[in-house]
């Protein structure tokens, strides 16, 4: 049965009492996005990303409830699709997510060796965050630039050409720096879901520079 | 929530029009329906193909998860000979089609089945000696049957808390769980409150909320007997049997008027656990939580076991000898001026024996089984007009229309089994839903979840909303162009309901008046008024209204106003009325109805007032007059399971028998008769409601006392024309429905006169 029959879809409805986070142009982000698919909840994915953003970076249960209201989804349906998905963050990250490539290319050429450095610099473990909140540290698999290894993601940019020697240099500079978060790479992919045309901000990025190495940083 | 139903094909259990295809299984011909899948084709000649993830009731949606049916699958080529698929297929998703040859039992299946056990053996514990599923549990039966021998696994298995509770009832074992997505597809697809669902992925996946928030369904009871392992546990029934231990009896559940065929599972005159018994007319196989965790009272340690007298306000117990020369002694002394009350609660033939002793042995017609309400003859309004009571479908049928007009019901919680009938309309059938209730239903699952309108009305305004979205029917002439009923009349009194008018007095938008007007005439439409209409102090008009809604659309068939109590409906077949003799037959003196009797017994004038199952004082509105009137009347008689709230006003109560331990008959809100067997003896001094009746009829006229209730319903069958040909024995396990004899619908439209709400 098409939507547009009179059997009637019943519009999503946020509840009212809900504190909600969304604003007004990540709604308009989410509805364009609803319309590259048939049912809204094919929208699923790009909305979690919405909602990564808005929600500073990581998916809280209200941040779950929001994208199931919103898309008219169950709860449950929606944590299953969050869970799902490693690069969705159930839990508050630092400031910068460092996740230094251990696959093969990387490995070979000193990747646990910048992880032990980190580790010991920063004081935490794999999987652990600073206690100040600038740093959590984890392993990536293949992040696809084996040419210029050994490379790390941080939030929407990679480092690449890593060494024990120059590693902390990157960390010194990241510090306390606005950018390369994990609410920046939603940003950034949530605007590779949105055409050019119909871009209404909610961030700053531009797709085409998502994941490509920082450039004047090294 | 949105537009969430199915898209693909709905499970069907009898694709009766679908067209038949000829396969091979196993090397023997079959016939089948196109499409159907190989499991139900397989089942056709006796072979068997293990699965756990499929059912026939649940969407396919995630099925063919557990791998455990898979078969070998040919088709025949082009120059007709076979050519096997290279890799096995599962049979539950796998559509038979023209020409199939399906092996199930090569060696190569053999090994598939034991490689595929042993991979769901890895992380079950196997702690089957201390699981409930021990004996019934089909991972059980198919690692026995097709299982490996031996496991290969000596790394460690998974470990979750063990018996962690998910809901009020349901307590979860996550280490036994093997993924089926049975759980997770019931919430989904059948009570729709879409609770359970996969959390993460991988080894780590587990079946959890949202966000490890309480379980909260109607309907949780149902996944325990889905799941096939033990994983989804009962709480009250954990470690309390083992399933070889338990007696199994068949009755029908006394919670509601829908008429669940259950199981009841008893041990040493316990009931330990009640499980769903499938009977596709009425609840297919499900039960809701109330029927499935709500018997404990049988078994309780309060349940009265010899009668009880008040004297100077000391309880004190006598003897059945006492008790009977003092019913005898009093009911005999007011005759004509004693009345009863109840009934909804007991048997037919409780009921039949129940009016029998105050019509004819005592000469009153004081009867009335209607505690919830205070009304008229209202047990005629819908049989007169439109040939039928109660319900003009029957439940089987509520799953078939293009829309519905659910009126002031919470219908999750008033009608459960109805609900999932109307929620598989929607989700499988694509029909429509509209809800108009008075106060919006929170609790899960409900009809607003998945009702494309909902309209919430100020309390009382039923019938200006009707008539608003009969205005729009008839402006915007949505209505069929030959209704067979001359509607000007009708035309004529709404003209002036105009939209804006009606969201003034009912508080609902006019533009959801209006979207609700062209859905119920889009289609073949069924309305289900609850609660909110039965009690509405203006009941005969708000009916007469439904009607003309029904009329004019179109539907008159299609109008269910179900009873609510469990035998309600048989109460009323019994007369248990001031104004109908059994069979709906007019009384010769008319007799007062349960108002009156309380407002008699309030001022004095009863002499004896007898409260058969029922407490009033709970089911009646006003809880001020029914203490008065138990306070007043010199002689109360309560016959109850327990001491409760009504029997402690009473003056003599008598312990009787609950629907676990009589044989007798309920009559469900469909008019479906069905039989309730006795399951065990709590006490010797515990009576049937029917045999109290009798034997005190016995004593105070002499009248036969019937051997058992099977005599009474032959006696019933042989009073009541409604029942004319049925037997006892002819019941059998799935009931019989009566059917209103006369057909000829009166097309009369009455002037529904709206009666503003009192403002508060």
């Amino acid at each position: 049965m098409s939507s547009s029959e009179i059997s009637g879809v019943r519009e999503p409805q946020p509840d009212p009492l809900k504190e909600y986070r969304f604003s007004e142009d990540a709604i308009a982000e989410m509805e364009e996005i609803a319309t590259h698919y048939p049912e809204r909840k094919a929208a699923c994915l790009p909305t979690l990303w919405i909602a990564q953003r808005e929600y500073g970076g990581y998916l809280t249960p209200p941040a779950i409830q929001e994208v199931a209201d919103r898309l008219g989804l169950s709860f449950s349906e929606v944590e299953g699709v969050a869970t799902f998905y490693t690069m969705y963050n159930l839990r508050k990250r630092g400031r910068h997510h460092l996740e230094v490539c251990t696959c093969l290319t990387c490995a070979v050429l000193g990747a646990y060796d910048i992880v032990h450095k980190l580790e010991h610099e920063l004081g935490i473990h794999l999987g652990g965050t600073t206690s100040d909140g600038e740093f959590t540290l984890s392993e990536a698999e293949c992040l696809d630039f084996c040419g210029a290894a050994t490379v790390m993601q941080v939030g929407d940019k990679y480092f690449t050409q890593l060494t024990e020697n120059n590693v902390m240099e990157l960390i010194d500079q990241l510090r306390g720096s606005p950018d390369y978060t994990p609410a920046k790479l939603a940003d950034a992919i949530v605007k590779i879901h949105v055409p050019l045309s119909s871009q209404t901000g909610g961030g700053s990025s531009k797709p085409e520079d998502l994941l490509l190495p920082a450039g004047p940083m090294l | 929530m949105s537009d969430n139903r199915l898209t693909q094909t709905e499970p069907s259990l009898n694709p009766a029009t679908a067209d038949m295809i000829n396969i091979k299984i196993n090397g023997l011909d079959v016939q089948v329906p196109k499409n159907e899948n190989l499991i139900e084709s397989a089942k056709r000649v006796g072979v068997d193909v293990p699965y756990f993830c499929y059912h026939p009731r649940l969407s396919k949606g995630d099925a063919a998860n557990c791998r455990m049916c898979l078969v070998e699958v040919g088709m025949p080529g082009p120059d007709g000979t076979i050519r096997m698929m290279p890799k096995p297929q599962a049979a539950c998703t796998m559509p038979a089609a023209e020409g199939m040859v399906v092996q199930t039992d090569t060696p190569k299946i053999v090994k598939d089945r034991k490689g595929v056990l042993e991979f769901l053996l890895i992380n079950h514990p196997l702690d089957c000696p201390i699981c409930d599923r021990g004996g019934e549990c089909p991972l059980q039966n198919n690692t026995l049957f097709y299982g490996p021998p031996t496991s290969r696994y000596i790394e460690e298995k998974r470990h979750y808390p063990k018996a962690y509770p998910i809901s009020e009832h349901v307590v979860f074992d996550r280490e036994r769980c093997i993924h089926c997505a049975r759980c997770t597809r019931f919430t989904e697809d059948i009570s729709g409150d879409a609770q359970l669902g996969f959390l993460k992925r991988g080894a780590d996946m587990e079946v959890n909320t949202f966000a490890d928030t309480e379980y909260r369904s109607k309907f949780s009871g149902n996944v325990i007997e889905l799941c096939p392992v033990g994983a989804l546990l009962s709480k009250s029934y954990r470690f309390k049997a083992r399933p070889w231990d338990l007696h199994s009896q068949k009755s029908v559940c006394s919670k509601c008027s829908n008429g669940c065929n259950i199981k009841i599972d008893y041990r040493q005159d316990k009931i330990q656990r009640i499980n769903a018994r499938i009977n596709e007319d009425v609840n297919e196989e499900w039960t809701c939580d109330r029927g499935k965790f709500g018997h404990d009272y049988v078994s309780s340690d309060n349940r009265l076991k010899t009668p009880m007298l008040k004297q100077n306000g000391e309880w004190m117990p006598i003897s059945w000898t006492q008790a009977y020369a003092l019913l005898a002694e009093k009911l005999k002394a007011a005759g004509s001026n004693s009345a009863g009350i109840g009934g909804a609660h007991l048997t037919n033939e409780d009921n039949f024996q129940f009016q029998k002793l105050f019509r004819k042995t005592l000469g009153s017609s004081n009867l009335d089984s209607r505690t919830d309400r205070v009304h008229g003859s209202e047990t005629t309004l819908l049989s007169d007009r439109f040939g039928y009571h109660g319900m003009g479908n029957s439940i089987a049928q509520l799953q078939s229309f293009k829309s519905y007009l659910i009126v002031g019901s919470a219908l999750a919680d008033e009608l459960p089994i109805i609900f999932l009938r109307v929620r598989k309309a929607y989700r499988f059938h694509g029909a429509s839903v509209v809800s108009a209730i008075s106060k919006k239903d929170s609790s899960s699952p409900n009809v607003g979840d998945f009702a494309t309108v909902e309209m919430i009305y100020r309390p009382g305004t039923e019938i200006a909303l009707l008539n608003g979205i009969l205005n729009i029917l008839f402006n915007e002439n949505l209505l069929p162009s030959n209704p067979g009923v001359d509607l000007k009349g009708l035309q004529q009194s709404v003209s002036d309901w105009t939209p804006a008018k009606v969201e003034q007095e009912t508080g609902v938008p006019a533009a959801h008046i209006s979207e609700a007007a062209h859905i119920l005439a889009a289609g073949t439409m069924a309305l289900i008024a609850g609660k909110e209409i039965r009690e509405h102090p203006h009941y005969e008009t708000v009916v007469a209204a439904l009607g003309n809604l029904m009329l004019a659309t179109g539907n008159p068939e299609n109008l269910n106003i179900p009873e609510r109590v469990v035998n309600a409906q048989g109460a009323k077949d019994m007369g248990i009325l001031p104004d109908l003799e059994p069979g709906y037959a007019p009384v010769a003196q008319l007799g007062k109805n349960a108002h009156e009797i309380l407002e008699s017994a309030a001022k004095g004038e009863l002499q004896a007032l007898w409260i058969a199952g029922e407490q009033i004082l709970n089911t009646y509105h006003d809880k001020s007059l029914v203490r008065q009137a138990l306070d007043q009347c010199p002689f109360v008689i309560v016959s109850e399971l327990t001491m409760t709230e009504t029997a402690l006003l009473a003056d003599l109560v008598l312990p009787a028998a609950s629907f676990a331990e009589k044989d007798g008959t309920f009559t469900s809100c469909e008019r479906r008769i069905q039989k309730i067997e006795k399951v065990f003896e709590i006490s010797r001094d515990i009576k049937a409601d029917w045999l109290i009746f009798s034997e005190l009829a016995a004593m105070i006229d002499g009248s036969p006392i019937p051997f058992s209730a099977a005599d009474i319903f032959t006696e019933i069958a042989a009073a009541i024309t409604e029942y004319a040909g049925i037997s006892y024995k002819s019941l059998g396990d799935g009931g019989v429905r009566w059917r209103s004899e006369s057909s000829s619908t009166n097309t009369k439209i009455f002037t529904a006169i709206y009666t503003p709400p009192a403002k508060n």
